[in-house]
């Protein structure tokens, strides 16, 4: 058995367990705490409720309801719900029998809740219909003596139109009038909400042709319908006029509106008596809604106080179930059958699970547990912990390993922090990113629970950052460079002049001393200082970025011999190393040799010994475009024309081996094996296999469903545009490892502007302004260089690492089509739900 | 051109969630799957499977078919909601136009309610969300045809429609069908003359759509007015003249006493040809119009740039509602024989 690495995934293994029937349950549950088994769909062509346990999972969906209303409820009530604790996730799948008391125990509360919802209900709603009558009897006086004087008006207002009749009738009319007026001015009273008012005014105006008075008045109480449970604005309204019908007619309206009519006697002194009683009514009625409320509050609270981990079991009861229907029943119906991958080096440990779960349950039937032999594509599971998680998961985002490839993750443990420092590298950015780092490190246990997508982003990297922030201290010494400050720690390589002019131009000579690392602080400031800087970053770039390539060619090997391939060394491997080495490799060696030369040295006569130092980049556009000649004075070593033919052969000779060689293989041994199947017994298809094509058909139909067809065009094309693809992608990945350089100069550039316009500039003040200025400098200076530099910069350089890592990378052996291992583990069932 | 040119400035977002939507709509095998359900929690069980996804899961068992059919309607208006809500004109004035059918829908529940006596507390809650508006309650009042456009219809945007049906005086049976009718066809002259000043793709879908709908209006009022004491002039009146069966269509429907004569009629266009077809399936004439208003409207997607989409995409989801909600009576009802008569909108 292999042993657990990152190298490569787990060595998985197919089980099947055979599981009686009565003990299913508490095992399923203990694989389910145990997280390390991913069962597979044994019924798929089932139909999702026609499976097994469908009545089981229903009834749980009920419980879950249940608990989603109280839920509800208790957020309603505001009552803090226990949050779900590591001892709630602790909390046991239980026994059929607790189930049935927990369900009973549900139900049981939520009778209660409803019904004391119910009578809440009906409290409150008789609350509201007594406060609007206390209103509309406090509001209505005014209008009632309102109304009264107006009546008067209406009245004049008829005698007057009523002029020209005879006086005798007038009179008699009069008298009526007095009478009727009294008795026919009908009045409607009642409460509407504020948002209905308009409309209803107009509404009244439009169907009744403006015969009407009418007066509200706003409750500035707010009112809360018990319905929808919202508080609303409500009006009073009064409105008088005359006539049975019309009264009719407005009364229908308003109810048809949504308004509640409330009816108030007319004279003043009933209104008062009534309002007292109203008033007293309410004063009772205030009592027992705060009693029942009171009852219904502690009901909810004992309810919170379990609601966490009824859901908790609820929904692991769920989990199990769901999981179980994806089980066989073999054909007694005494034993479940399950299958499922898990790792090889688990199977001990679920076979204990299995026992104890066996065991608790009392049973003498045991649960069996066998390996199956399979030709099924097993998925893919890389056991990673709190650190490796971070980086294994950058890899992942590309694309699941395949089954038993070389996993990048391992290396990009500490090639990602490495490119990504090279771009970042600044001893002070790296310290205070380590410093972060370092916070979310320590504090992990604490910080684990903050529920923000952005921070748990950096969260889960952050072992990553902490790494980032180290290697980038690492090359922010090598660069020389903190906060765009140079560090002076040994002596120097060069000196100064001791007597200048200020103005003047001075130049530093070697003083022979060479400094023990990094970049000699004595370039900080100097004018060519970004001149050598740049070449150096630059090769420094292109050398990182070849060996980066060349590893990942390398690691192909691995995979070769993992698959039983071994000819591919030969027929891909090789080429393609060669062919890489043979230009990009060469371009290193050149620039590492002409880094080794000193290139002004003399001889005894005064005479330099080598021509001037040549130019990388021509000498590698000429090799291609005159190979065999050198400019003597470009030279870098002696015999450099034939070396750099015979390099430039190797190159051309790589490509039609890489691009022929595979799929002429491929199809050699496919013809061997096929020989081999339908060896003597049929010649037609020997014939056939003879012309070239074809054949591979009516094999793949007998043949196992895992090969597949094989055709032979379709390797020639599928090689070619490899081909390609590689020998373009040697040229433009190199190019791409460019942006090390690029980003490591920007860096570099933007602190040093930085500091230069936002805190150097205030150097030269003194006194107050000085005190002032450095104040005010030194925090914008800071704050610049946390958000920019570190935010929006880190950010920047860690995507370019990303993509370095995918596409130049990943792109030279990672195959990344596997299939990621899911376990079925109560933690992720609970996880998810609780988003 | 220009209107593909420069659609996605102002619909294109809109546009993008509305297809979104639309790639929710259920496919057959989720009809298949629904088909196969045993109880109403199955077919819970397998809504919850769809982009329905968590709609049911707080309802509390038994599920009614009620429910069902107004939890799927909350959603689709929800959905229009967001999309109106989101909407700059022209297209807000179009999704507009869509509630309008809506609106005389709910008149004339209201009114044919009122008539009948009913509660007017069960008959708004009958009504349709999205043909709501403010002052719809107070249309309980009314008692005449003259009151009924003073009182209320008088500030709604059917009241151009509604200009025609003041001669009627009293509210009966007749009279009601008579106004609906009427406001129907002032409703899709006036939409389908909206839908050609906006030009382009949305003219030619929403076009064909419209011609459609008028279309079966007529055969529908037609076949429905055989038999009654609705004079043939009046009939003639209540024809939309927007279809492709105007004008010659409209003037022998006018005129026609059976159904032979509509038959003749309308196969001179060969895609109506087979709705009068009735020796194949135990189709309904209304089944086969459904299918092909689906089909129509399944067209619009076909095409970019054009508002026909919002339009179509409420016509299926009715469709669909209509779909599901007739399986859960199947279901609900034990008459599985018949649950395969929904009509596939996918």
């Amino acid at each position: 058995m292999a042993p657990t690495t990152l190298f490569r995934s787990e060595e998985m293994s197919l089980i099947q367990l055979y599981i009686p029937a009565e003990v299913a349950q508490p095992c399923v549950a203990e694989l389910g705490e145990l997280g390390k088994v991913q069962f597979r769909d044994l019924n798929p062509e089932v139909n999702a409720f026609q499976r097994a346990f469908v009545s089981e999972i229903r009834r749980l969906d009920e419980m879950e309801r249940l608990c989603r209303f109280f839920n509800t409820q208790i957020e309603k009530a505001e009552i803090p719900i226990r949050p779900l604790t590591a001892a709630a996730y602790g909390s046991r799948a239980r026994s059929a029998q607790e189930i049935d008391d927990l369900e009973e125990k549900l139900k049981e509360h939520e009778g209660r809740i409803i019904q004391m919802n119910g009578s809440y209900e009906t409290l409150q709603r008789r609350y509201l219909q007594l406060t609007e009558l206390r209103h509309v009897l406090r509001e209505t006086g005014g209008f009632f003596e309102q109304a009264e004087s107006r009546q008067d008006t209406i009245r004049n207002s008829m005698d007057e139109g009523d002029a020209s009749t005879p006086l005798l009738e007038h009179d008699v009319e009069q008298q009526n009038h007095d009478e009727m007026g009294r008795l026919n001015l009908g009045y409607v009273t009642g409460v509407i909400s504020r948002a209905r008012m308009q409309t209803f005014e107009r509404v009244l105006w439009r169907s009744l042709r403006g015969n009407l008075y009418m007066n509200s008045a706003e409750i500035d109480e707010p009112i809360t319908d018990p319905d929808s449970d919202e508080v609303i604005d409500k009006n009073v309204f009064a409105i008088f006029a005359h006539g049975r019908e019309i009264i009719n007619k407005i009364k229908k309206i308003s109810q048809s509106l949504g308004a509640t009519l409330y009816t108030v006697d007319d004279s003043a002194d009933k209104r008062r008596d009534a309002y007292l009683e109203v008033t007293g009514r309410i004063e009772d009625l205030n009592n027992v809604l705060s009693n029942t409320s009171q009852t219904r509050r502690a009901e909810l609270q004992k309810i919170a106080e379990n609601l966490t981990s009824w859901t908790t079991v609820v929904r692991k009861e769920k989990a199990i179930y769901h999981t179980m229907n994806l089980f066989n029943y073999d054909v007694n119906r005494k034993c479940l059958i399950a299958e499922g991958w898990c790792a090889s080096n688990d199977i001990s440990i679920i076979q204990h699970a299995l026992k104890n779960a066996t065991e608790a349950s009392g049973t003498n039937l045991p649960s069996i547990l066998t390996e199956l032999t399979t030709k099924k594509k097993p998925p893919t599971f890389h056991r990673t912990n709190k650190f490796t998680e971070g980086f294994q998961a950058v890899i992942d985002a590309y694309g699941i390993a395949r089954y038993r490839e070389v996993n990048p993750g391992l290396f990009t443990i500490i090639s990602f922090p490495y490119l990504f420092a090279i771009m970042f590298g600044d001893v002070g950015h790296g310290f205070l990113m380590f410093l972060f780092a370092l916070y979310l490190v320590l504090n992990e246990k604490k910080l684990a629970k903050v529920d923000n997508d952005i921070f748990s982003m950096f969260f889960s990297g952050r072992y990553m950052v902490l790494l980032m922030g180290l290697f980038s201290m690492y090359v922010g010494f090598i660069y020389n460079d903190m906060f765009s400050l140079s560090l002076d720690f040994w002596k120097t390589g060069f000196d100064w002049p001791t007597e200048y002019n200020s103005t003047d131009t001075i130049e530093a000579t070697p003083n022979g001393n060479v400094y023990p690392f990094g970049f000699d602080p004595s370039w900080h400031g100097s004018e060519n200082f970004l001149l050598f800087s740049n070449s150096y970053k630059m090769k420094q770039a292109i050398i990182i970025g070849v060996i980066h390539m060349l590893f990942g060619i390398c690691l192909q090997v691995y995979n070769h011999v993992n698959f039983k391939n071994k000819m591919f060394i030969w027929l891909e491997f090789l080429p393609q190393i060669l062919f890489m080495s043979s230009i990009f490799g060469y371009l290193t060696f050149c620039i590492m040799y002409k880094w080794s030369v000193d290139w002004w040295a003399l001889d005894e006569n005064g005479n330099h010994i080598h021509n001037a130092p040549p130019n990388l980049l021509n000498m590698l556009i000429y090799m291609f475009l005159s190979p065999g000649n050198v400019n003597p004075e470009e030279q870098l070593y002696p015999g450099q024309g034939p070396i750099q033919t015979i390099l430039l052969l190797i190159a051309v000779v790589c490509v039609p081996w890489m691009w022929f060689a595979k799929p002429y293989y491929l199809k050699a041994q496919h013809n061997k094996h096929h020989y081999q199947s339908v060896a003597g017994d049929d010649d037609v298809a020997y014939d056939e296999e003879q012309n070239g094509h074809a054949g591979g058909s009516n094999e793949a139909t007998e043949d196992d469903e895992e090969e597949e067809e094989f055709e032979f065009s379709e390797v020639m094309i599928h090689q070619t545009i490899h081909t390609i693809e590689f020998c373009l992608n040697c040229i433009s990945n190199t190019a791409s490892y460019l942006r090390l350089w690029a980003l490591s100069l920007a860096h570099a550039q933007l602190s040093s502007v930085l500091w230069d316009m936002t805190f150097k500039i205030w150097f030269g003040f003194s006194g107050v302004i000085g005190v002032i200025g450095l104040f005010i400098g030194f925090a914008m200076w800071f704050s610049l260089t946390i958000f920019i530099l570190l935010g929006m910069e880190g950010l920047s350089a860690f995507l370019h690492t990303l993509r370095l890592h995918w596409v130049e990378f990943d792109g030279k052996f990672y195959m990344a089509d596997g299939v990621k291992f899911e376990p079925f583990a109560f933690k992720t069932v609970l996880e998810a739900k609780s988003e | 051109m220009a209107s593909a040119l420069f659609y996605n400035e102002n619909d294109g977002y809109i546009d993008g969630i509305l297809r979104g939507y639309f790639s929710g709509i259920l496919n057959q095998t989720q009809y298949l799957n629904f088909t196969q359900c045993e109880t109403l929690e199955d077919l819970r069980l397998q809504i919850g499977a769809t982009d329905y996804g968590t709609l049911l899961q707080n309802e509390p068992s038994p599920l009614a078919t009620s429910t069902l059919s107004e939890r799927l309607t909350e959603r689709l208006v929800d959905e229009f909601n967001y999309i109106r809500a989101t909407a700059v004109q022209p297209l807000s004035k179009f999704l507009d136009y869509i509630t309008y059918q809506y609106m005389i829908d709910n008149v004339i529940l209201l009114i044919t309610g009122t008539l009948h006596e009913r509660d007017t507390h069960d008959l708004l809650e009958r009504c349709h969300p999205l043909g709501q508006f403010e002052s719809m309650p107070a249309l309980c009042v009314a008692t005449t045809v003259a009151e009924l456009y003073n009182t209320v219809l008088v500030e709604t945007p059917l009241a151009p429609y509604f200009a025609n049906c003041l001669s009627a005086q009293d509210l009966d049976e007749l009279n009601i069908e008579i106004i609906r009718n009427t406001l129907y066809k002032a409703y899709l002259e006036d939409f389908y003359a909206f839908c050609q000043t906006l030009g382009g793709p949305t003219a030619e879908v929403m076009g064909d759509i419209l011609q459609f709908e008028a279309d079966r209006r007529t055969v529908n009022i037609t076949i429905n007015s055989f038999g009654t004491e609705l004079p043939k002039e009046d009939r003639k009146k209540l024809f939309p003249t927007i279809g492709r069966l105007f004008p010659e269509g409209n003037a022998k429907l006018a005129i026609a006493d059976e159904f032979e004569q509509v038959k003749a009629t309308c196969e001179v266009f060969h895609e109506y040809r087979p709705f009068f077809d009735m020796s194949t399936s135990g189709k309904t004439l209304e089944d086969k119009f459904f299918e092909h208003e689906v089909f129509l409207n399944r067209l619009a997607f076909q095409q970019q740039f054009n508002y026909g989409v919002f339009y179509a995409y409420i016509k299926l989801k009715e469709q669909e509602i209509r779909n599901i909600v007739w399986i859960a009576e199947c279901i609900s009802q034990n008459q599985k024989d018949r649950i395969n008569s929904y009509i596939p909108v996918l």
